[in-house]
Order: structure tokens, then C-alpha cells, then sequence
């Protein structure tokens, strides 16, 4: 599906739409601006429908999918209102963004949108292309999105809904069907944007490293690890929280837990330890229902070959599993309610992870008040980006991506003389 | 008798020539032996390949055989079976059958199992992961292939794939090549020797020492022999016939392939699922670019950790031959289930002498389906509903740890 002047075209026009971009995207840049209180003002009446439940029959296979409920969803669509995203701009950009700031008195620097974006999306979430798309959108600049192979087509009809509400946004986003393979258009595409956006891992990015043209910059947001970090004294209601995360996450986003860190290497202490945590685990389980049956033989054929393997001290609860290793080594869990457990005294925080600094990205804290400070310092030492308490998967509107505000990625401080 | 054949005949030829006369030697022992024949053999000379009713008994003796052999020459099998406090004499019922140690498929990628020697293995074939590291290397010798010959043998005339009639061959796959060990591009050349070959076409080409997609040929040798009067024969991965097929309907084309003519379908329709394309939508275009009826449509399934042909009856269903069972298994507690339960897929074959594939569980979520589907055939039929996992979805974190481990995907 091709998405270009606020219409649905046939693929077999994207060729000629793509060579139509030399011409029209100098005209859009040079025609009348993009205004963001028109951005906001779509984005609401588009949360208004979602609240009258306008949307509901899209959202509810992909909510069932990921077992999300609907005031989940709900809560998510919150962080689209006009108040979200305005919340979200001030955070990132600041106050009245593309206004001049004065340097000295005849010297002014001024915030502009980069121009043109190349989103290259991931598939792993439905609406993140459309969500990349917002982002540009807000930072004022003009976009084009590679959807990712597999697209449900989700994505396509969001950006055009938002352009049926404001149509002054149409010419400001166009979504191609290229495949990964067709390098040539991807190169064609390349040239016309000031950066390429890359949502996946380094495969991904090494992809788009190969074609995009070397005039451009490359904005990448690669797949992250999180973990919790837990000691003796870790409360049983802090353990629920991380449980419930689990649960509701099912382990799938890069701020969910894969494992538990704890502070200390004894190893009958973290088989005490993963004893007490498969229990509550296992009762969370029980309370919030269980993973969806594909998702449960998964990670029971993972956990079978792990014990024909040998491999690390297996606790098990139907649907659930801690496995207790000793090395400490940052891997991804078995997904789906099933999470390693390895030994990280404080003192070995940095040296341990420090290898690891660009896949990481959470850990929720769950130790005392008097040891945190110590700990968040060394988390950060090692490149963490964030940490959090239990619920570590939720995030609110204005925090930060990864170490950065995308919003500030996409746009560029000129400078001029009066 | 099957010790005859033991390692010592031939242990201590060392040249390649003696070997090969070791091979021979072999053949003919198990031609002239015929009396000395163990449950094993029997269960695949068994003359209807679905009695599986009848055949239970045999089976249960067959296993224990099989399982026994692993048991005494594998030791690596062995100490699975011992960690479980498994011994094969314990399979005496055929409820004994699912207590046998079950092996997952994930474990063949890190592990090459072999109850006999390399110099025995005179096939090695791979499953058709892209990645070296994910690949089951999986060897066969003598007596598993002329087991699995006499099972192709009646598989082949039980679904009328044998024909004397002279025939084009299009296959929707690898052309054969001396590098290339895919267990599906072995199959598909073994399946050009059905019936006597007019021509050979392959979709992927061996050209200047690479393989090349050429759709376009096929297309052309479609039109032209659907022009003649021989007919033609199809094999191929369904997501390739399906592009094929596609194309040719954008093309305008339709035509009526001669009366004889049968496409067959292997290798899975896992791209199927991200495609969203019913089979029913897969047979009604073949009809309409092709001129084939649902029932010249058959489709395989196996892997090289299960080399039995299953093969799909006139209704669509892959009923359970007497050469395997089907456990279906809950994967809370790999609990077996009764039929009708969607659960993990646990498949049990006495066939391999090369390999301990006694039990095995695959990596798809299935049904066993109990009642009749009016075809003939009255043993049940195994449903493959789909991968385990999350169909489709590639969670970021498990993007990480591709990236982690630097596999690419």
C-alpha cells in the first residue's frame, strides 16, 4: 500500500510517485508551513473517535496478540492527545521551539526541522511506523516511511485518518512498499532525506548503512535489554510489581525484564532467591491468567532443550520458570514469563555490563532506599539509560528514548546574524 | 541379524574402494536376508501404508528395537535416556510409547546425534534453517534409506504418484547441485525419477557457480507444455508455487494442463501465515491459472528429524501412516492430550538406524484429529496449526539478542 497526497495509490505507481518527490519536495519546503497547533488539534479529534471506541475493532486482534487490555490501550492512546503531544514537545524541545533565541544582541539561533526524514521502521509493533511518522511530524518535517516487511497495513490507515482530519499534513507524508532487497529505490528514496530514521537491531542499521547516501545522517533506535536488580532485602510487594510487568509484558519491549541481577554470588542464596521469586511469579501468573498457548509452548521446548543442555538450575510453576546461572552474561530470557536469574555483586556493576553499553536500557531498582543512590550512579557508569521501579515497561509521555529525545534528533540549531 | 551389518564387517577397510564394497556387500545382505527380518523392516513392508489400527503392535515392538539400538550405540542418547531413568525395554504397551524420552528439534541445531559411524552416513542432509548455526545435521545409511525408500515406494503408488506415462518436471526449488545438502533439494531431485522425464525445469539455477531465481522460465515451459499432450508434474515450496502462480494470473494467463498432470507442495506454509492466504485461496488459483483440480494438488511434509513422508489424502488432511505416531502434548506439562487439543507436536518413528530420531517434538503447535474425513483412510490426521511463539511479531528484545550473539537473521 502507498500513501501520497493524503491518497491510497496502487503499487505499481511508486515508481513514478518516488521520481515526482525531486520536484515536490522543494515545494512543500517552500510552501506554507507546517503548524503544530494543527498537529495537536488533529491528533485530538483522532483520540476523541479512540475514546468513543471508533477504532476499537482495529486495535482489539492486535491487543489480544499481545494480551494488552483495552485500558491499556487506552492509556497508551492518552499520549496522542493534543495534551500529550504538547506535553511531549515542551519536554523534548522546550517552549515556543522554532522561535529565535538571542545569542547576543545581534546574534540569534533558531531551531529548524531537519527537512526531510527516511523512516525505515521495524515490524515488531504495529503502529511504531506511524508513531516514527508523528515524531517527524512534530519536529516539522517532511517524511517519508519504508514500511516493514509483513506490515498489517495498521500504520497506512492511522497517517491517513490524520490527514483526513487536517489535510494541510498531506503533503508532508508519504509511505512506500519498498522491500529491503530493492536497494536502488531505498538508495533513491535516501538521497531525497536529510536523515534516515532506523528503527532494529544492528542488522538493520548495517543495511542502511550500505545505501544510504553518505550525505545524510543516519538517526538509529536499536533493540535494548532490561533487567531488574534485586538483593536479599527486596520486598515481596516490589517482586509483585516486577511479576505483574512480566506478566503484562510478556517480556516483549525493550524496558521489559529479562532477568534478575543480584547483588551477592552465593549460589545456594540465589537458588533461595529464585525459589521465593518463581513463587510469587507463579501466583501472578495464576491471578492475570496465562500467555497465550504459542507463546507458552515456546518457551517450554526452550526450557526442555535447556534441560537436556544441562544448563543453569531449573525453577518451574506451569507457565512460568526462573533459571538460575552463574555467570553474568546480559542474554534475553526465554520471553514469555520465564526469566534468568545470574549473580552481579554492586562492586562488578560496571565491569560486567560496561561491554554491553549500546543494548542497554532499563533496570528496575529494587533494593533499599540508602543503597539506590550508589547503585544509580554505577547503573549509569555502565550506560543505562533509564531505571525505574517494578513496573518498568511503563513509560510516561516526555521521557526520554534511549538516552535522547527524538524530537531533538530530528530537528537542527541555525544560527544567524541580524 | 542386524549385527551382521554391525560396525566390525567392514571397520577396518580404510580406502574408500573397500568401503563402497562394504556398501555393496550390505545391499545384498539385506536383500537375501528377507527371513531374518526385524520389526523394523517389517513395519515398512507393511503392504497398506494407513492400517495403523492393525498395526500397533508391530509398531510398539519396532520402537522398542529402534529405541534399544540408539540405546546401545549412541551414548550421548543414552545418557538422555538415563537422566529421565528411561530404559527401552520399559516400552512393552502402546501407552508405553509416549513415556519414551522426547527429543526437541531445537536440540538436533547444537548436537549432531549418530548411533553409527561417519564413514556409514552415506547421506548427511540439513534442514533448511538459513543460518549455519541453526541447521539439524542429520546422517542416514544404508538401512535407513532402503527403509525410507520402501516407505516412499507405497506412499507414492498409495496416492497414484508413481505414472509410466511420460512427464515434464517443473520443480519450484534448488536445482541439484553437488554442494548444495538441503534434505528439500535431495527430495525434489528424488522425485524427478517418479515417473520417465520428458524434461526437468528448476525455479532456482545452478548458473556460473550461482544459484539464480528464473521465474520466468517456468512460466514459458508452463504455457508450452499446457500446448502438448504429456503431462506435467510439480514440486515446490507452497510460497514459491504461490508467487509463481500469482504472477502468471497478473500475466493473463490461463491454461489446462494435460489430464495426469499434479502439482505437489513441500516444505511448509509458514510465509503463508504473514501472507494471510487460505489454501483454499492456493488451490482455487491453480485452478484458474492452471486448470488443476483440488485433488491433483498433494502436499508433503517431514524434516529431517522425522524423515517419514507424510503426505496429504484427497480431502487436504496428512493422516498418520503406520510408520509414525502423533503425541500431542500440553506444554504446561507435556502431558499427552486427547484428540481435538491444539498442543506441542510430538512425532515417534522407529525408521532411523543412523540417528536416534525415536521421538522427537517440533517446533509447530498441532490437533489429532480423531474422526473420519470420508477420504478412505481411517487412521487420524495430524493438523499443523502454525510455528510456536508469536506469529510474526519480533519482539525488540529478542532483536537484541541476534545482535548479542552477531547471527544475523
Amino acid at each position: 500500500m502507498i500513501l501520497a497526497h493524503g491518497q491510497i495509490y496502487e503499487e505499481s505507481l511508486q515508481k513514478s510517485i518516488i521520481s515526482s518527490l525531486k520536484k515536490e519536495i522543494p515545494a512543500t519546503l517552500e510552501g506554507p508551513k507546517l503548524e503544530i497547533e494543527k498537529i495537536y488539534a488533529a491528533a485530538e479529534r483522532l483520540y476523541q473517535r479512540v475514546l468513543k471506541g471508533e477504532f476499537d475493532e482495529l486495535a482489539a486482534p492486535l491487543l489480544a496478540m499481545a494480551h494488552l487490555s483495552h485500558e491499556t490501550f487506552l492509556e497508551y492512546a492518552k499520549e496522542f492527545s493534543a495534551e500529550g503531544l504538547r506535553k511531549k514537545v515542551e519536554l523534548e524541545l522546550g517552549k515556543d521551539p522554532f522561535s529565535p533565541h538571542g545569542i547576543s544582541s545581534h546574534h540569534f539561533a533558531i531551531r529548524r526541522p531537519l527537512g526531510v526524514l527516511l523512516h525505515i521502521a521495524a515490524g515488531n509493533v504495529d503502529f511504531l511506523p506511524a508513531y516514527s511518522v508523528l515524531e517527524g511530524l512534530l519536529a516539522g518535517n517532511i517524511n517519508l516511511l519504508k514500511l516493514p516487511s509483513g506490515d498489517k497495513g495498521l500504520s497506512v490507515k492511522l497517517l491517513q485518518e490524520l490527514i483526513q482530519e487536517e489535510p494541510s499534513l498531506s503533503p508532508y507524508i508519504y509511505v512506500f512498499d519498498v522491500p529491503s532487497t530493492e536497494v536502488d529505490t531505498l538508495k533513491e528514496l535516501s538521497h531525497y532525506a536529510d536523515a534516515v530514521v532506523v528503527w532494529g537491531g544492528d542488522f538493520a542499521v548495517k543495511g542502511v548503512r550500505e545505501f544510504a547516501d553518505p550525505n545524510s545522517q543516519i538517526i538509529t533506535w536499536g533493540h535494548k535489554l532490561s533487567f531488574a536488580y534485586v538483593d536479599q532485602k527486596t520486598s515481596d510487594e516490589d517482586l509483585r510489581g516486577l511479576a505483574e510487568d512480566i506478566c503484562l509484558s510478556n517480556q516483549m519491549l525493550c524496558s521489559s525484564c529479562q532477568g534478575l541481577y543480584y547483588d551477592g554470588s552465593d549460589e545456594k542464596e540465589l537458588e533461595e532467591f529464585a525459589k521465593r521469586f518463581v513463587s510469587i511469579l507463579s501466583e501472578t501468573n495464576a491471578r492475570m491468567g496465562p500467555a497465550a498457548l504459542g507463546m507458552r509452548a515456546k518457551s517450554a521446548l526452550a526450557i526442555l532443550n535447556e534441560k537436556m543442555e544441562g544448563r543453569g538450575k531449573i525453577f518451574q510453576s506451569p507457565g512460568v520458570s526462573a533459571i538460575v546461572y552463574p555467570d553474568s552474561d546480559l542474554l534475553l530470557s526465554f520471553l514469555f514469563r520465564n526469566v534468568w536469574i545470574k549473580p552481579l555483586p554492586e562492586e562488578k556493576i560496571v565491569e560486567v555490563l560496561k561491554p554491553y553499553r549500546g543494548y542497554l536500557q532499563t533496570c528496575a531498582l529494587l533494593v533499599e532506599q540508602e543503597k539506590r543512590a550508589a547503585l544509580r550512579e554505577r547503573f549509569f557508569l555502565a550506560g543505562l539509560t533509564r531505571l525505574s521501579g517494578p513496573h518498568m515497561s511503563l513509560t510516561e509521555p516526555g521521557e526520554a528514548h534511549d538516552g535522547s529525545y527524538a524530537l531533538s534528533r530530528y530537528t537542527r540549531i541555525v544560527d544567524y546574524q541580524e | 541379524m542386524v549385527r551382521v551389518f554391525g560396525e566390525e564387517e567392514y571397520s577396518t577397510s580404510k580406502d574408500k574402494g573397500q568401503r563402497e564394497k562394504g556398501k555393496s556387500i550390505v545391499l545384498f545382505a539385506e536383500l537375501v536376508y528377507d527371513e531374518f527380518m526385524d520389526h523394523v523392516k517389517k513395519l515398512f513392508r507393511l503392504s497398506h501404508p494407513y492400517d495403523t489400527a492393525k498395526s500397533n503392535d508391530l509398531f510398539v515392538k519396532a520402537m522398542r528395537e529402534n529405541c534399544a539400538w540408539h540405546y546401545d550405540r549412541c551414548p550421548a542418547y543414552r545418557a538422555i535416556l538415563e537422566r529421565e531413568h528411561f530404559k527401552p525395554e520399559m516400552i512393552q504397551t502402546y501407552d508405553d510409547l509416549a513415556k519414551i524420552p522426547y527429543i526437541p528439534t531445537l536440540y538436533f541445531k547444537h548436537h549432531e546425534l549418530a548411533s553409527e559411524p561417519d564413514k556409514k552416513m552415506i547421506l548427511k542432509v540439513t534442514s533448511s534453517g538459513t543460518s549455519g548455526q541453526n541447521q539439524s545435521k542429520i546422517g542416514y545409511d544404508v538401512y535407513t534409506i532402503l527403509r525410507d525408500w520402501e516407505m516412499v515406494k507405497r506412499l507414492f503408488r498409495y496416492h497414484k504418484v508413481w505414472s509410466l506415462k511420460p512427464t515434464h518436471f517443473v520443480v519450484f526449488g534448488y536445482q541439484p547441485h553437488k554442494g548444495n545438502n538441503k534434505a528439500i533439494a535431495k527430495s525434489s531431485w528424488g522425485f524427478t525419477f517418479t515417473s520417465p522425464a520428458l524434461s526437468k525445469d528448476y525455479a532456482i539455477r545452478w548458473i556460473n557457480g550461482d544459484y539464480k531465481v528464473d521465474l520466468e522460465n517456468i512460466e514459458k515451459k508452463l504455457i508450452r507444455y499446457a500446448k502438448g499432450h504429456h503431462q506435467v508434474r510439480s514440486l515446490g515450496f507452497p510460497a514459491y508455487t504461490y508467487f509463481l502462480l500469482q504472477e502468471m494470473k497478473a500475466h493473463g494467463v490461463h491454461v489446462k494442463l494435460p489430464k495426469g498432470s499434479k502439482m505437489t507442495l513441500g516444505g511448509g506454509w509458514k510465509q503463508f501465515y504473514a501472507q494471510a492466504c487460505s489454501k483454499q485461496e492456493f488451490y482455487d488459483l491453480a485452478h484458474e491459472v492452471l486448470g488443476l483440480e483440488e485433488k491433483d494438488i498433494i502436499e508433503f511434509f517431514g524434516a529431517v528429524e522425522h524423515p517419514i513422508m507424510w503426505t496429504t489424502c484427497e480431502k487436504h488432511h496428512f493422516h498418520v501412516p503406520v510408520y509414525a505416531r502423533v503425541i500431542i502434548r500440553d506444554p504446561d506439562t507435556f502431558a499427552p492430550l486427547p484428540p481435538g487439543k491444539m498442543g506441542l507436536i510430538n512425532l515417534l518413528t522407529p525408521l532411523s538406524h543412523a540417528a536416534p530420531l525415536t521421538s522427537i517434538v517440533t517446533d509447530d503447535l498441532g490437533i489429532l484429529h480423531e474422526e473420519e474425513c470420508g477420504c478412505g483412510i481411517h487412521s487420524p490426521y495430524l493438523e499443523i496449526v502454525g510455528r510456536v511463539g508469536l506469529e510474526d511479531i519480533k519482539t525488540c528484545a529478542a532483536g537484541a539478542e541476534e545482535l548479542l550473539k552477531g547471527a544475523k537473521s
